[in-house]
């Protein structure tokens, strides 16, 4: 207090309000003594001329007192000593204080850390500079409406775009590789490298965390080779070890010097990458099979709306898609998205690992905004009730002077003072909770597209979060205070002075306003509640989908020789190669812990991808299949079902036989009810791992349940597995008995222990794929939605509570009569739960017409459920209904618990 | 001592404008012109002057400056700025035109009804 005291001070000195009152009395003074002056002329004697001067002019400190009133200067000062008071009142009443700071700082807190996650993802999700205007350039295929994805170019056309678009200030491009070897002398490292044009880093604007990043010299064919590291890398790999810097490895065979090291906010070039490349006008040749093939990253010229730049860039790549036709979809439309949208969407393989993390943020926003309103409404209850209560203390301030304006601010001071208060514990709510925020935020990065979000690029509370959570608690005081400062502005004083004002008219009349907050407040927890039900709903199906195989302890990896990119299926067709793969899949089984190994070629449960048409001789009917090159222990390693015939057998793996096993659907679309086993099967234009693509004809050995192949929400479409000798296959899964991610270092062993060249990609448990493309996004919302849905439950059982505790204290007297009169316990009882039950009706009633017009909204969010399910609304009426009645049964204990006696005396 | 009538709110600003516009005073100068012109008819209560006063200065309607008064003692002298005297013609009208009505209301007689 003592630091308020010398503010004020301070304050009155700043503003030389000294001064003024100096000069005032002296003025007054002076009046005083022309008085007297005039008196003793008169005839008085001095002494009693300066009495009666004194007298007739009044109280000086009250004129005084008047004139401060004026100066603004004053209401600084009594706006503190407002607050002083108000913060001495609270202090008295420290169980309201601590429940309203406590619910006000839920509201806040939980608003500023979904806050701070949506402006982390939507408005600050780039470090670049002018980020705002990055587009991505996306291609659409006309023909299969959500398969989109970014348009890639070899990077000669790169210059084409360069030239001939009018939007872009200026477009870059670069080129994931799946990995290279590094060398430092025996040290071996496995990076992903990613090449980039050299201005790349110039465009992106963000600076080294130390040396330099590439520049445009580095592309200049004289120039030195040199290479930047990201920080995730330079942390894990090298333990932020600076000396580093001004190293040269051997990557991929060329001589590297590491020049710069990356902050962790630089998150483009190539979701994975470890280590930025330029790309060297003569190494970045680029080659026929359109190998250095360039993702592209465009900024806008200022004031560029994306529809024209999507006009432009579809001209220009209609034009390159004449030249290189395959490379492009028979119909499709071009057209650029902001690199924020891109991130937030990201896609890949169809529609199968879409996710639509942008609206989710969106509804977590009004989720998390409802929550808020729901704390406010509660405070605002709390500080009604309380006004009532001190309706008296007002009225007795009112009859010595106080205007109501003077009455207001004191409440608008009092909730003021707890919402700061609730600022700041809710910015230590949020400053905890926004650092569990990575662990759940989804790898989206990680899967496909530009950027990276993970722990090392997570929301922090940076200023522009902490000024949103100042303002909401600027919103909040606003929107707890007026009420309760309107019911004082509007209160008659008279019945509050003589002592009528208990349970009358006035306090019926807000005591409906109460009423009305709660019922509101019981209507958002619906709607909440409703939100996140659904949502786990959804998610509970979504990860007891029958995937037809089980992901448990299942490690799938692969390895292949440098510069295999693309041809990664045949890389196996020549006896080297087999062999390598023998050799690798012999060790791999006698490592501990490793039940089986099955050799194939795709993410299981992911792929095939597309696939290609098949007929049945003698059938009209033709569809695309997908095919899955495996062996003989796909089936076993994955334990699958089998329907019928048998799964492929060893000698027919090793002999490399035309026969194939089909998957259910691919069996009823093409032989209904009949037998499929021993039939044919046609395959138009199919490749193997050697010669042209031309038609082959798979004899039909057994027919296994449904296996998703397009991730876990997409039905499973036609499916062959054919023997891997067949189709080719690289890729390998490790039935484990142990925790598959804990092979990972020995599975690389093995490989290099076998073949030192070989780079091992992706060596990762199966289901971390599944928690990748599938579980993470909806996994994220549910476990931000669902917190808030609980918090919003619990301060409705508060709000509800306090309602009624409040309205049992009004009608104390009314209830001693009604027992005087003969009611029993039971019906005071009954009464009082019928009041709490008439308020929770009405809100759920409200909650749920909102609910069903809003869950709509979350139909993106939601999968395998109804936005309307019957289920989720009929368990969350019943979770409020007996919540909402506990929370009055207190209340009404007591109200049936008064004893007549003393009721009636109660005052 | 002749019955004194007690001021309506908001008058004391006009008469204070009025007082001042006769010359510049100091504040026990304006309580006597005021008692003076009035013919002692209106009360003053003597301190409620010095709010008022102030309230005008900060309206920029009068300006204050210290200077020596005719017993030589220090003394604020007020006068009248250009907006005052624009705010004096303005309220003196309405307080015409209020006092007109007034009196025309007050004065009908039944049979004029």
């Amino acid at each position: 207090m003592k630091f308020l005291a010398s503010l004020r001070s301070l304050c009155s000195a700043l503003f030389q309000s000294k001064q003024i009152d100096a000069e005032m009395d002296e003025e007054m003074r002076l009046h005083i003594q022309n008085r007297a002056d005039d008196l003793e002329r008169s005839g008085l004697s001095r002494g009693e001329a300066e009495r009666r001067a004194r007298i007739e002019f009044g109280g000086v400190e009250r004129f005084k007192e008047e004139v401060r009133e004026t100066k603004w200067v004053t209401h600084l000062d009594s706006l503190f000593r407002d607050f002083l008071y108000a913060i001495r009142n609270l202090r008295k009443d420290r169980k309201f204080a601590f429940v309203a700071v406590f619910a006000l700082a839920l509201g806040i807190g939980a608003s500023t850390i979904v806050f701070s996650v949506f402006y982390n993802l939507v408005f600050n999700a780039f470090a670049a500079k002018d980020a705002s205007r990055l587009v991505v350039p996306v291609v659409q295929d006309a023909e299969r409406p959500g398969d989109e994805r970014s348009l890639s170019v070899p990077f000669a056309d790169l210059d084409v775009i360069r030239n001939q678009n009018r939007v872009f200030e200026n477009i870059v491009g670069y080129a994931s590789n799946d990995a290279v070897l590094a060398n430092d002398g025996p040290e071996t490292y496995q990076f992903f490298d990613t090449l980039v044009t050299s201005d790349a880093f110039e465009f992106y604007g963000v600076p080294a965390l130390l040396g330099r990043g590439i520049v445009p010299d580095d592309g200049k064919p004289s120039a030195p080779p040199v290479f930047v590291m990201s920080y995730r890398t330079w942390k894990g790999t090298f333990h932020e070890d600076p000396k580093v810097l001004g190293k040269t490895l051997t990557i991929d065979g060329e001589q590297r010097l590491l020049v710069g090291i990356m902050p962790a906010r630089f998150q483009a070039f190539g979701s994975q990458a470890d280590i930025w490349i330029p790309l060297s006008r003569l190494t970045g040749t680029p080659s026929a099979k359109g190998e250095f093939s360039a993702e592209l990253l465009a900024r806008l010229k200022p004031g560029v709306r994306l529809q024209v730049a999507s006009a432009d860039l579809d001209v220009i790549v209609r034009g390159l898609a004449t030249l290189h036709p395959s490379e492009f979809p028979k119909h499709f439309t071009v057209r650029a998205e902001s690199a924020t949208d891109y991130l937030l969407a990201p896609r890949g393989g169809g529609a199968v690992f879409r996710s639509d993390i942008k609206h989710l943020l969106y509804d977590l926003l009004a989720a998390v905004t409802m929550l808020l309103l729901i704390a406010c409404s509660n405070v605002a209850n709390l500080l009604l009730a309380r006004a009532t209560i001190r309706g008296k203390e007002m009225a007795v301030r009112t009859a010595l002077g106080a205007t109501r304006g003077r009455l207001v601010r004191l409440l608008l001071a009092e909730s003021s003072v707890l919402a700061m208060a609730a600022c700041a514990v809710g910015c230590l709510f949020a400053w905890l909770g926004v650092k569990l925020v990575p662990i759940i935020m989804p790898r989206i990065g990680d899967i496909y597209g530009i950027g990276r979000m993970a722990a090392e690029t997570g929301p922090g509370l940076d200023p522009a979060v902490l000024f949103f959570a100042l303002g909401l608690a600027l919103v909040t005081t606003i929107l707890c205070g007026v009420a309760p400062a309107l019911h004082v502005a509007r209160t008659d004083l008279q019945p509050q002075l003589t002592g009528a004002g208990r349970g009358g008219n006035n306090a019926f009349r807000h005591g409906k306003l109460r009423a009305v907050l709660v019922v509101a407040e019981v209507a958002f927890s619906i709607i909440l509640l409703v939100g996140s039900g659904l949502m786990m709903r959804s998610f509970y199906l979504l990860t007891h989908v029958d995937l037809g195989f089980n992901p448990k302890n299942v490690l799938l990896t692969f390895f292949v020789p440098p510069h295999s990119t693309g041809g990664a299926t045949r890389i196996y067709a020549s006896e080297r190669g087999r062999s390598v793969l023998r050799d690798v899949v012999e060790r791999l089984k006698a490592l501990p812990g490793v039940r089986s190994v099955a050799v194939q070629d795709t993410i299981v449960g992911y792929g095939p991808g597309r696939g290609l048409e098949a007929t049945s001789p003698g059938s009209a009917h033709s569809e695309e299949a997908g095919l899955l090159g495996c062996d003989e222990n796909f089936f076993s390693t994955l334990e699958m079902r089998l329907i019928r015939g048998r799964w492929l057998s060893e000698r027919e793996v090793t002999n490399a036989q035309y026969v194939g096993v089909i998957n259910q659907r691919l069996a009823r679309d093409f032989f209904g009810e009949a037998d499929a086993v021993g039939q044919q099967i046609r395959v138009k234009a199919f490749r193997g791992p050697v010669g042209p693509p031309q038609d082959a004809e798979f004899q039909i050995v057994g027919v296994v349940a449904d296996v998703k192949n397009a991730g876990p929400q997409q039905p499973s479409m036609p499916m062959i597995f054919l023997p891997y000798t067949v189709r080719g296959g690289f890729v390998l899964l490790l039935k484990t008995t142990v925790d598959p991610a804990s092979l990972r270092h020995a599975v690389q062993e093995q490989v290099w222990a076998v073949d030192r060249d070989e780079i091992v990609g992706m060596a990762s448990p199966l289901e971390d794929f599944l928690q990748r493309f599938t579980y993470s996004t909806p996994e994220f919302g549910l476990f931000i939605a669902a917190p808030l849905a609980s918090i919003s439950l619990f301060l409705v059982i508060i709000g509800v509570f306090s309602v009624m505790a409040y309205t049992v204290s009004l009608r104390t007297q009314e209830i001693g009569v009604r027992m005087a009169l003969g009611a029993q316990q039971r019906e005071i009882l009954r009464m009082i739960l019928r009041t709490g039950f008439v308020l929770i009706a009405a809100g759920i009633a409200i909650g749920l017409i909102a609910s069903y017009a809003l869950t709509r909204f979350l139909a993106s969010q939601i999968w395998g459920v109804s936005a309307t399910d019957p289920w989720t609304f009929g368990v969350v009426v019943a979770l409020v209904v007996i919540t909402g009645l506990a929370a009055c049964l207190l209340p009404a204990r007591r109200a049936a618990g008064v004893d007549p006696l003393v009721a009636l005396r109660y005052e | 001592m002749t019955v004194q009538a007690q001021l309506l709110p908001g008058t004391l600003d006009l008469l204070i404008l009025k007082a001042v516009s006769l010359g510049p005073l100091h504040g026990y100068g304006i309580l006597l012109r005021i008692e003076q012109i009035s013919g002692r008819a209106l009360l003053i209560e003597q301190g409620a002057l010095y709010p008022a006063l102030f309230r005008l200065v900060r309206q920029r309607l009068l300006t204050a400056n210290w200077g020596k008064s005719d017993n030589n003692r220090r003394a604020k002298f007020y006068e009248l700025t250009s907006e005052g005297r624009k705010r004096l013609r303005q309220e003196a009208s309405d307080w015409n035109r209020l006092v007109a009505a007034m009196t025309s209301v007050l004065g009908t007689q039944p049979e004029e009804v």
